[in-house]
């Protein structure tokens, strides 16, 4: 067992583990931050895969703004977390049970293909060497999965507009900071003079 | 020749199709002069048919093909017109007696609501039966056959808002389902057999097959034979015999001028008919013929005691009809096809003018039908009493032998007598000849009966107030009467449009028998036949028929006489003996007076025990179990699994995905199980 | 590879599709509510020319694989198009009666429309999954238009949320097919299981199943529907239960029937079980609607069930069916909603089944079109509906599924009892009151739908069997 062997398992481990006390922390601070460590191993195993370029984007992406921000928002949000999961036990047997048939199944076939070999001759392409893993992902992304990339654009647009449609309000009524009104805002527009009668005041 | 026949045929039909469909609007009196002009032109077109049939060029058989009917594999059927000389016949008692009925009922009808609904089905029956006659293959004889049977039973309930009529056009209905069983399982035998309905590919076949044997219930059977006696099954039901005859005498719920046309002259005659059609199978069906035999001479003493002791005055005429057809088919039975074809011929008339004499009559006397309650009419209504005279001579058959000179029912009865004594050899020829003579008697006694009950005696009407009390309501109700006199309780003669026909079908009953018995039965039978009627290499029954002795010649007519007389000195020499043999009865009246029993039998046996099957079937069957588990239970359960399948639909996610994640799973397991199989 | 040019030429409808909505998409921002009108116009042009694109482009494949423009595509592309359109025209009259017209809405219909045209024409597990996840995120904006509204909040919500557990599923599945047989093509994770990549691949399958099963909202998958067809705004619905059923189904027999042709034995039993769930589930649960919205979820469940029947049976003759049932069951449909927004009572939507009573007597022709546009749905013969049932069922037959055949005559039986009810209330019950006039644009659509349905399906059943079996034979199936 070398120690490539011993990186992986202790890895995977901790990824399954940490996976499980996502779900199953009864504080959604500590949900997240299980969340984030399970990034981090995961991360680890792209390095252990060849992927380090994957690992950063994991981590930089995943951890540093996505996993942060769902901590901002399950920090910011008063929501009684402890009320949602009171069905929890209740449901807890039966889906413990569905959950477990699907993990008997999954491990029944991965033996069954594992016996029989079946995926021997198509694996994953070769990695060439010749060039560093961001170039080589560089390579087909803007080539061969060209149309991928720009459909991807195409979703994140999607999401982009759908933020706003539901969000942006335009509320009559609300002040707002003009700068363009105020540079150009003259003295005859912001005076006005008034002669004062004695005893009479200003009414308006 | 081929338009000619079209017209004949179908005229009927489009008379009663525009009566029928456009009555209502187009009124009461084009309806029926629509319907009895196209009926006066088929009768026209038959006559002369038959002349040219008979005299002239169109002799030997000609079918009109007209459309193609069925054509599945080797069964064919066609929708055609079939003409030689039995059709011929036919054609002319059909549209002659429905022409004059179609006449008859304009009077008879007069103050009924729905006249064109009537006409309508009266053209019906008369083109079914038209369909009927001119049959080329089994098919289009068995349509007629059941058009004639949905006319019958329309026409028997014509009067629906009367339960009675009601119950008596389902009984018709029903009794004649037994028959028609029979008649389509003889079909069906005979298309197994033959590979062939139509009846000018099927006679020549049919000597080959005498002989064969068939297995049917687990024994042997004739082949011919059987198919004959199916056969006859159905026309026994549609012609009242033996057994299956209680539809008629309750069939007489209908009006008169139905019974007159459908109960007497035409569609109970078809059975008679097919019989003498299909001659070619019954002349190698000995076992069939015996049964015929059998059958007709038992029907003909049994419907002619019943007659005996009936008041009613068309049920006993019914019973007569019945005791005829008896007649008619012993007739056939022993081989003498063209003497039952001949007494068809003749009955068709005198029992029609009975028929509608006796119409007559309850029309004079307000529709009361109970001859107790009438008498002494004679001197009220002098035609319809010299018409109903005529008839009863007609029906008794009173002629000199000698001479060969007579009424109608003398020529045809008395040949159908001395057929039977020629066929005396076997047991049932016996049966049938000691029959005839013995219900000649009965015929006689009953029939002038009939005519000194109802016209002479002393009138029993002037007593009964009650009946014409009623009948004057009616009469305000509608706001006129019966004819223009005063007094509507008083009985009156019959209006000239109903005594028009009685008198032309009187012809026809005094000179019919004279006239045609020449060709019918005579020694111009196979000229005239020409074939229609088969006889087999060793039926010579008719000629020996004309060698009988003159002692035989004269056996019906001393019958007759002694029924007469009898007759005579019971009704007209003391009156009262009736009511004291109806009084103190007596086993034989009482039987004879309730028709042998045979409605209790049957309503114990066949009715009862059908309503206990089909109440079993009904509650049992099909409301428990079928509509319980069917229907009923689908639609319970349906509900039951809706109402739970919404439960699920609780609105929460987490529910939702849940159910999702089940189905994965639950799919998966699945499609490993199936897999792993 | 294709050169550039060529595979710009393959991909025109799409790309079409993109350029327009990124247009549009300036016009709106720039112009302001002002614009709108002129968005909606120009989404609808672009979609019309999408699909005249999309019926006369070449054929081919093209972007290593990913891209397919064949029969298949063209077919569903020129339907998808057309009723995206209906479903602008609708959207945006609804919207400007609500007072609420927003330039985003036509955009986010032209989007949705370019992820179910690349759904059509996905020939790659990543074109399969970024076309379904195109389309559902525009789906789910267009489910949640009117925010203030809490049951089109809730619906949206609902949609998306439960939407993301399929993606899931869809991506497992992706991911275990991609494992097993090493590519994410079709063709090629076609050949791997010809070679023996065998079980695990087609383990995967399910889960591909069950996310597609939810796109189409088919049973047990369909949860979503009732609430989302409740509660979103009717014209939104008008679409998603027309258009986007059609991309998906046909991205179901793509990418079985290409991705899998060998192992038809096996999803075939799956597809089944899936295909009678939604059948009987439809019809059960429809039984106790009162809302006429959530009845048609219910409705088009059972209808999804048919058509998954037609891919089921694995053969060209299936597949024709599926095609030719997803036309008329999309003008059925389409029809049934634009009466839905024909009818207001009082400012207000109808949408219960009490608010029908006695409709024959205040609105007849609306009434007359919504019994012909049910009957049509039960599939009484000659309406539309019976031919698309009939088709289906002959295939499943052909195929040896008869049994699950006979389970669906008997299910739409059981759900003829809900439309029954419908005429029934319409033509025999007393009317409440008064029925606000109906927009000529609603009642245009419906009148048409019920035309075509009732009447003209006669005359158009013979192209579009000719049109749906030249497209089925794309799939190369005996």
């Amino acid at each position: 067992m070398n120690l490539q062997a011993i990186a992986f398992y202790v890895l995977s481990v901790i990824t399954v583990v940490s996976a499980l006390g996502v779900v199953s922390a009864r504080n959604p601070v500590h949900s997240v931050l299980y969340l984030i460590l399970s990034f981090f191993t995961a991360a680890g195993l792209f390095v252990l895969l060849g992927a380090e370029f994957l690992a950063m984007l994991l981590i930089v992406v995943y951890v540093g703004a996505v996993a942060v921000l769902f901590l901002f928002v399950v920090m910011m949000l008063d929501v009684d977390f402890g009320s949602l999961r009171e069905g929890f036990v209740r449901y807890l047997p039966i889906g413990g049970v569905v959950a477990a048939v699907l993990v008997v199944e999954m491990v029944l076939v991965a033996t069954a293909v594992g016996e029989q070999g079946a995926a021997k001759g198509s694996g994953a392409p070769d990695i060439l060497l010749d060039a560093p893993n961001t170039e080589q992902i560089g390579r087909v992304l803007y080539t061969d999965y060209i149309y991928f990339f720009q459909a991807a654009g195409m979703v994140l647009l999607v999401a982009m507009i759908g933020a706003i449609v539901l969000t942006l309000r335009h509320r009559p009524g609300v002040k707002r900071q003009s700068v363009m009104d105020q540079v150009a805002r003259t003295p005859a527009k912001g005076m006005r003079i008034v002669q004062v009668k004695t005893g009479e005041g200003i009414s308006e | 020749m081929t338009a000619l026949l079209v017209i004949l045929v179908f005229g009927p039909l489009l008379g009663a199709t525009v009566a029928g469909l456009f009555g209502r609007r187009i009124g009461d009196t084009p309806s029926r002069v629509i319907t009895t002009g196209f009926l006066f032109l088929s009768c026209f077109l038959s006559w002369y048919t038959f002349s040219q049939v008979t005299w002239g060029e169109w002799g030997g058989q000609h079918i009109v093909r007209l459309l193609p009917f069925i054509n599945v594999a080797d069964f064919h059927s066609d929708w055609s017109i079939r003409l030689d000389a039995l059709s011929a016949v036919m054609l002319v008692v059909v549209t002659s007696v429905s022409a004059l009925v179609h006449l008859y009922s304009w009077g008879y009808m007069a103050d009924d609501p729905s006249k064109p609904r009537f006409f309508a089905y009266l053209s019906l029956f008369t083109f079914a039966m038209l369909m009927l006659v001119t049959a080329a293959d089994f098919m289009q004889l068995f349509f007629g056959w059941e058009g004639v049977g949905l006319a019958s039973y329309l026409l028997i309930g014509f009067w629906f808002h009367k339960p009675t009529a009601n119950a008596a056009s389902i009984k018709a209905f029903v009794v004649n389902r037994v028959g028609d069983f029979g008649f389509a399982l003889g079909i069906m035998t005979i298309y197994w057999m033959f590979h062939t309905i139509r009846f000018a590919e099927l006679f020549p076949l049919i000597a080959a097959k005498a002989g064969t044997n068939w297995t049917f219930i687990s024994q042997e059977w004739s082949a011919l034979d059987l198919a004959a006696i199916l056969l006859f099954i159905g026309a026994m039901g549609k012609s009242a015999q033996f057994f299956l005859h209680t539809w008629l005498p309750d069939a007489m719920e209908g009006p008169t001028p139905v019974s007159a046309l459908i109960h007497a002259a035409t569609m109970v005659t078809a059975g008679v008919y097919m019989v003498c059609l299909l001659s070619p199978l019954f002349e190698y069906a000995p076992a069939a013929r015996t049964l015929v035999t059998v059958i007709g001479a038992t029907t003909a003493l049994f419907a002619a005691t019943v007659g005996l002791a009936q008041n009613d005055i068309k049920r006993v005429i019914a019973y007569s009809t019945c005791s005829q057809l008896g007649y008619m088919f012993f007739a056939a039975g022993v081989g003498a096809y063209q003497a039952a074809m001949f007494h068809l011929f003749t009955h068709a008339f005198f029992k029609a003018l009975l028929f509608l004499g006796a119409g007559s009559v309850i029309n004079g006397m307000h529709h009361e039908q109970d001859m107790r309650k009438m008498g002494a009419l004679w001197k009220l209504m002098p035609i319809t009493y010299a018409v109903m005279t005529i008839g009863t001579i007609a029906i008794t058959g009173i002629g000199i032998p000698g001479l060969d000179l007579g009424f109608a029912g003398f020529y045809s009865k008395d040949t159908i007598i001395e057929a039977a004594w020629a066929a005396s050899g076997s047991p049932a020829g016996a049966f049938a000849f000691v029959v005839g003579v013995f219900a000649a008697g009965l015929t006689a006694f009953y029939s002038w009966r009939l005519v000194f009950m109802t016209f002479h005696g002393t009138g029993k009407w002037k007593h009964d107030d009650h009946a014409h009390d009623a009948h004057a309501d009616h009469d305000d109700d509608h706001g006129h009467g019966h004819g223009d006199h005063g007094h509507a309780h008083v009985p009156h003669e019959s209006p000239w449009v109903m005594l028009v026909p009685l008198l032309l079908l009187s012809i026809g009953a005094i000179g019919a028998g004279f006239a045609f018995h020449e060709y019918f039965v005579g020694e111009g039978q196979v000229e005239f036949w020409k074939g229609a009627i088969f006889n087999g290499p060793h039926n010579e029954i008719l000629h020996h028929a004309h060698l009988a002795p003159l002692d035989i010649k004269l056996a019906p007519l001393v019958a007759t006489a002694i029924g007469t007389i009898g007759a005579i000195w019971v009704y007209l020499l003391n009156e009262g003996m009736r009511a004291r043999i109806a009084a103190n009865g007596g086993p034989i009246h009482t039987f004879i007076y309730n028709k042998w029993f045979f409605d209790e039998l049957y309503n114990a046996t066949f009715v009862r025990g059908a309503k206990f099957l089909g109440d079993l079937f009904w509650k049992g069957g099909d409301q428990k179990i079928i509509d319980g588990l069917g229907p009923n239970g689908v639609a319970a359960v349906t509900a039951f699994a809706g109402k739970g399948v919404g439960k699920i639909q609780t609105g929460y996610v987490y529910h939702y995905a849940f159910v999702m994640l089940l189905g994965v799973a639950g799919l998966l397991s699945y499609a490993l199980w199936a897999w792993a199989r | 590879m294709m050169d550039f040019s060529g595979a710009v030429a393959l991909a025109l409808p799409e790309i079409i599709l993109a350029v327009g909505a990124l247009i549009l998409l300036m016009v709106g921002a720039f112009g302001g509510d002002k614009s709108t009108g002129l968005v909606s116009v120009g989404s609808g042009g672009v979609l019309i020319a999408g699909a005249v694109a999309a019926a006369y482009g070449p054929l081919g494949s093209t972007f290593n694989g990913g891209f397919v423009a064949d029969n298949a595509a063209a077919f569903a592309k020129v339907f998808i198009y057309g009723f995206s359109a209906v479903g602008v025209l609708l959207g945006d009259r609804w919207l400007k009666r609500m007072a609420a017209s927003k330039f985003e809405f036509p955009v986010l219909i032209v989007i949705a429309a370019l992820g179910m045209g690349m759904m059509a024409s996905a020939g790659d597990l990543i074109s399969l999954y970024i076309g379904v996840e195109l389309q559902s995120l525009a789906l789910y904006v267009l489910c949640a238009f009117r925010r203030d509204d809490a049951k089109a909040s809730e619906a949206g919500l609902k949609y998306f949320v439960l939407g993301a557990l399929s993606s899931g599923l869809l991506l497992y599945g992706a991911s275990l097919i991609y494992g097993f047989a090493g590519s994410t093509k079709f063709v090629d994770i076609a050949a791997a299981v010809q070679a023996g990549a065998g079980q695990g691949a087609i383990f995967g399958v399910v889960f591909l199943i069950c996310g597609l099963a939810f796109k189409v909202s088919a049973a047990p998958f369909h949860m979503w529907t009732p609430d989302v067809y409740e509660g979103a705004p009717t014209p939104v619905v008008a679409f998603v239960a027309a258009a986007p059923k059609m991309a998906a189904m046909v991205l179901f027999a793509r990418a079985l029937l290409q991705g899998f042709p060998g192992a038809v034995g096996q999803w075939q039993q799956v597809l089944v079980v899936v295909a009678a769930l939604s059948m009987g589930w439809g019809a059960l649960a429809g039984l106790r609607q009162r809302n006429l919205k959530r009845l048609l979820a219910y409705s088009s469940v059972t209808n999804i069930g048919y058509a998954l029947l037609g891919i089921a049976a694995g053969t060209d003759q299936g597949v024709t069916a599926m095609l030719v049932f997803m036309v008329l069951y999309m003008i059925d449909t389409t029809g049934l909603f634009a009466c839905l927004l024909a009818l207001n009572r009082d400012g207000k939507p109808m949408e219960t089944l009490a608010d029908f009573a006695g409709l024959a007597k205040e609105k007849p022709g609306l009434a007359l079109c919504i019994t012909g546009l049910s009957f049509s749905v039960m599939g009484i013969p000659p309406f539309a509906g019976f031919w698309a049932k009939f088709y289906v069922f002959k295939a499943a037959i052909a195929a040896g599924l008869w049994p699950i055949a006979v389970f669906g005559l008997v299910a739409s039986v059981v759900a003829a009892f809900y439309y029954l009810r419908i005429i029934k209330t319409m033509w025999f019950d007393p009317s409440p009151g008064r029925t606000d006039a109906s927009p000529l644009d609603a009642r245009g659509v419906a009148v048409a739908a019920a035309l075509f349905s009732c009447g003209l399906v006669v005359l158009a059943l013979n192209p579009l069997d000719t049109v749906a079996k030249l497209a089925a034979a794309a799939f190369h199936l005996s």
